[in-house]
């Protein structure tokens, strides 16, 4: 029999396989089993290989052994391996725990490569993938066959199914739900969350009826299914062999931070994605992750929990796999001894400019679209590779990063300009928008994993290279604007601001986005005209510029902001909101001599906005400022106002750890903060007011200067202004 | 995320440390010039980073005269005017 439609699922099935889930054309769900063996490597001195093997050999069931030579991406000669394969692709973890517990002299390859990534390696295939499929009666495959890419832009996806299930009331560990709300395309029921087996009897009800190929909740992973299941039954799973697998929570560190996953539940034959524990949900949503699985071939579940970083890795072992190349099981590679001469010439990272400070106007800003991933492509590094200069045509045969990255990197830029082409209405612009945010995330740290000790593919040198052609494209750009008469005005990294008499449309600056892409061989893009753009000064001192300060309004009248209180998230959002007024109120001015007026109408809306706080007119919540704590509560010396705030809540028996933000409002008297999460009712009389207008002042400081008036100045003002309603002058 | 070499903002904000001694000693009006000059080489942190000497003092000197000379020249371009008008005044 032939199959054909989509591939939902595919997960480990004992000795007969793997388990594959199809959507057929004709709506059906579909099981089939697929033999599918797996192998591991392992290489050594002869007479170890040799004892292994007779080990191997007296085991049952006996795995299939084979003397090999293989390709090492390290190694310069080709490697003699012994490959070990087992029928039952879930028997090669446990069999190779043994191998490597009695053998650990050895060296080992291609030993944790995730089942989705071997498959798709060996057949192209990839979630949600067109394929045909013939089985014979019992649903064994006889052939397989994929019928799409993953960097097809804008493939035809099965009409899936999807179950949500909300609890509307949020966080069930901070209040304790008390309805249940299901919801399947137009159709949405809303439960009361009783005690005893009812809710998961509905469950139960609604999975029979529906069917659904994607259970999305909120909370699934760490407490709603569990606690369902713990109820009563409900075939979460669609494969009654395989109820559900659960994955333990677990707390690690990432770029200088802190992360704390929850405990993770995934079905068979059906997806579960907990909105709550799922990477990035808010950035890019369902449409993202499925881009994710699409591109990384990793199963639709685990792409929407993991990192980006563990994205890129599975789709460096696919290229590997497929050129025969071993995946190491750790790495072994070090960092050359160098000299110090060679650490100053070529650690460090890329351009930073100090920009003209003050207001400028018909400004184009241009940006290198995804650089790093473009010059590791361009320049062909790889961590078996020596790297181009920018000056040489691309190299003939690219390594194994160029190449995993140059299909992902092509189909970004080109959905991206597919994009900027649709009309402003058209609903695919959102779903291309998740889709190149998800690309974003992995091209962005396949630059930092070639750097990164632990990666199986990393090499610092070749981090290094991709910095150095950062450098030299941005210098590139630079000569070609200054060629082209235009004054550049800041460069930052991987984008340059660039002004000339005359230019202020985006046609005048075409000329400029070719030369550069002439000179450098990556493409470029304008991301917009200002109409006006003021880059600020530092805080401390007025002469020093700041690389990434800045504001200012493109010519449709959208705003960009960088490095204002208004984007950082510990400011209060009432200060938020004001300061993003002024600039919205700025924003309105089209031409130099709007500008005054503009200004005027913005102080007098800061004047209402100080008159609302001084009235005690602001929300309470508008107020809140919430900080994070960067280290354990007991390690301060000098309490932050977010330690103290930790303080009281651990006086009042609730623990805040690490990492963790918490929420406070500035108070008069001692404590000078006060947690928002403390049980007592908060007093308004003792907030302090003072310390919210100083706030608000700062912000206002900073959208001021640029139009010439100075902090000094605009404290003045807002001083007398505040008297005026109270002692009316005489006009 | 260690840095095994310190950005070439640390190395002028040690380097400006270093001349703390010699600033202290200074007149408070040679002081605030001081200042300046190495508010001025911070105007071109990102090319003495490119240009990754093993000195770095050396490049923020020469960014310090590189400023100085920009001013040298306004002024002087500024001398010039203002020699024009008087003389056509006369």
């Amino acid at each position: 029999m032939t199959y054909e439609g989509w591939l939902l699922d595919l997960y480990a099935d004992g000795p007969r396989g793997v388990a594959l889930w199809l959507v057929t054309d004709d709506d059906r769900r579909v099981r089939l089993c697929q033999r599918f063996p797996v192998r591991f490597f392992a290489a050594g001195p002869g007479p170890r290989l040799r004892a292994l093997w007779r080990w191997l050999r007296g085991r049952e069931p006996a795995p299939g052994l084979a003397r090999e030579e293989r390709r090492d991406l390290f190694v310069a000669e080709r490697l003699p391996v012994l490959a070990v394969e087992t029928a039952d692709p879930a028997g090669l973890q446990p069999l190779f725990a043994e191998v490597e517990r009695e053998f650990p002299d050895l060296t080992y390859y291609d030993a944790d490569v995730p089942l989705t990534v071997r498959h798709a390696a060996a057949f192209g295939s990839f979630p949600l993938a067109r394929c045909r499929a013939e089985a014979d009666e019992q649903g064994n495959v006889r052939a397989f066959e994929v019928l799409d890419s993953p960097w097809a832009l804008d493939p035809a996806l099965p009409p899936l199914r999807i179950l949500e299930i909300n609890l509307p009331e949020g966080d069930p560990q901070r209040t304790p739900p008390t309805r249940l709300e299901l919801r399947f395309r137009a159709w949405k029921q809303s439960y009361p969350w009783v005690a005893g087996s009812a809710p998961a009897a509905w469950l139960r009800a609604a999975l029979q009826k529906l069917d659904p190929d994607i259970v999305l909740t909120d909370y699934g992973d760490t407490w709603l299914l569990p606690e369902l299941l713990r109820r009563g039954q409900a075939p979460l799973s669609r494969d009654p062999a395989y109820p559900l697998r659960t994955v333990e929570e677990h707390t690690y560190f990432s770029y200088g931070q802190i992360v704390y996953r929850g405990q993770q539940v995934h079905l068979y034959g059906r997806v579960h994605i907990d909105r709550q524990n799922a990477m990035l949900w808010r950035d890019y949503g369902l449409e993202g992750i499925l881009e994710n699985a699409r591109v990384t071939a990793l199963p639709i579940q685990t792409a929407a929990r993991i990192s980006p970083g563990t994205g890129i890795s599975c789709m460096q072992m696919q290229t590997a796999l497929r050129d025969g190349v071993l995946v190491p099981w750790h790495k072994q590679q070090v960092e050359q001894p160098r000299s110090m001469l060679s650490l100053i010439q070529s650690d460090f990272g890329g351009l930073v400019y100090q920009p003209r400070i003050g207001l400028h106007f018909e400004v184009g800003a241009i940006d290198f679209v995804s650089l790093y991933p473009a010059v590791m492509v361009r320049c062909n590094i790889s961590p078996e590779t020596q790297a181009r200069p920018l000056s040489q045509p691309p190299a003939p045969n690219p390594g194994l990063i160029p190449r995993t990255l140059a299909p992902l990197l092509h189909k970004r830029v080109a959905l991206k300009t597919w994009a900027a082409k649709l009309p402003a209405w058209d609903p695919r612009r959102k779903s291309i928008r998740a889709r190149t945010a998800a690309q974003k995330w992995l091209l962005v740290v396949c630059f930092g994993y070639l750097g990164y000790k632990n990666a199986r593919f990393g090499r610092i040198e070749a981090h290094e290279a991709v910095t150095a052609g950062g450098r030299e494209a941005l210098l590139r750009a630079k000569e070609a604007a200054e060629d082209l008469g235009f004054a550049v005005l800041h460069l930052y990294v991987d984008g340059l601001w660039v002004q000339q008499a005359g230019c202020r449309t985006a046609e005048d600056f075409e000329p400029l986005l070719a030369e550069v892409t002439r000179r450098t061989g990556l493409p470029i893009a304008l991301d917009g005209v200002y109409r006006w753009v003021a880059f600020l000064p530092s805080r401390g001192n007025r002469r020093v510029p700041v690389g990434n300060r800045y504001f200012g309004v493109f010519t449709d009248g959208s705003l960009k902001v960088r490095g204002l209180d208004a984007r950082r998230r510990d400011t209060p959002p009432w200060v938020t909101a004001v300061q993003m007024g002024l600039l919205e109120c700025l924003a309105q001015a089209v031409s130099p001599e709007d500008l005054k007026p503009a200004a005027a109408e913005a102080l007098g809306r800061l004047r209402r906005e100080l008159a609302r706080l001084r009235e005690g007119k602001v929300p309470l919540e508008d107020l809140l400022c919430a900080q994070k704590l960067s280290r354990p509560l007991e390690k301060y010396t000098h309490p932050s106002p977010a330690a103290r705030a930790a303080g009281q809540l651990q006086a009042a028996g609730k623990r805040t750890a690490a990492g963790q933000r918490v929420r406070f409002l500035y108070v008069r008297g001692e404590e000078r903060v006060w947690a928002w999460d403390l049980p007592q009712t908060f007093d308004r009389r003792c907030l302090d007011v003072g310390m919210y207008r100083k706030l608000a002042l700062r912000a206002a400081a900073d959208v001021f200067q640029p139009f010439g008036i100075e902090p000094e100045e605009l404290y003045a003002l807002m001083h007398n202004a505040a008297r005026v309603p109270l002692f009316p002058l005489p006009v | 995320m260690g840095r095994t070499l310190p950005s070439i903002t640390q190395s002028l904000n040690e380097e400006q440390a270093a001349f703390g001694r010699f600033r202290r000693a200074l007149r408070r009006s040679d002081q605030t010039a001081l200042d300046e000059l190495f508010t001025a080489a911070r105007q071109h942190l990102a090319a003495a980073a490119y240009a990754a000497n093993l000195l770095p003092m050396e490049t923020f000197l020469l960014a310090m005269l590189l400023e100085e000379h920009k001013e040298v020249a306004r002024l002087r371009v500024q001398v010039e005017a203002l020699q024009s008008r008087l003389l056509d005044d006369v």
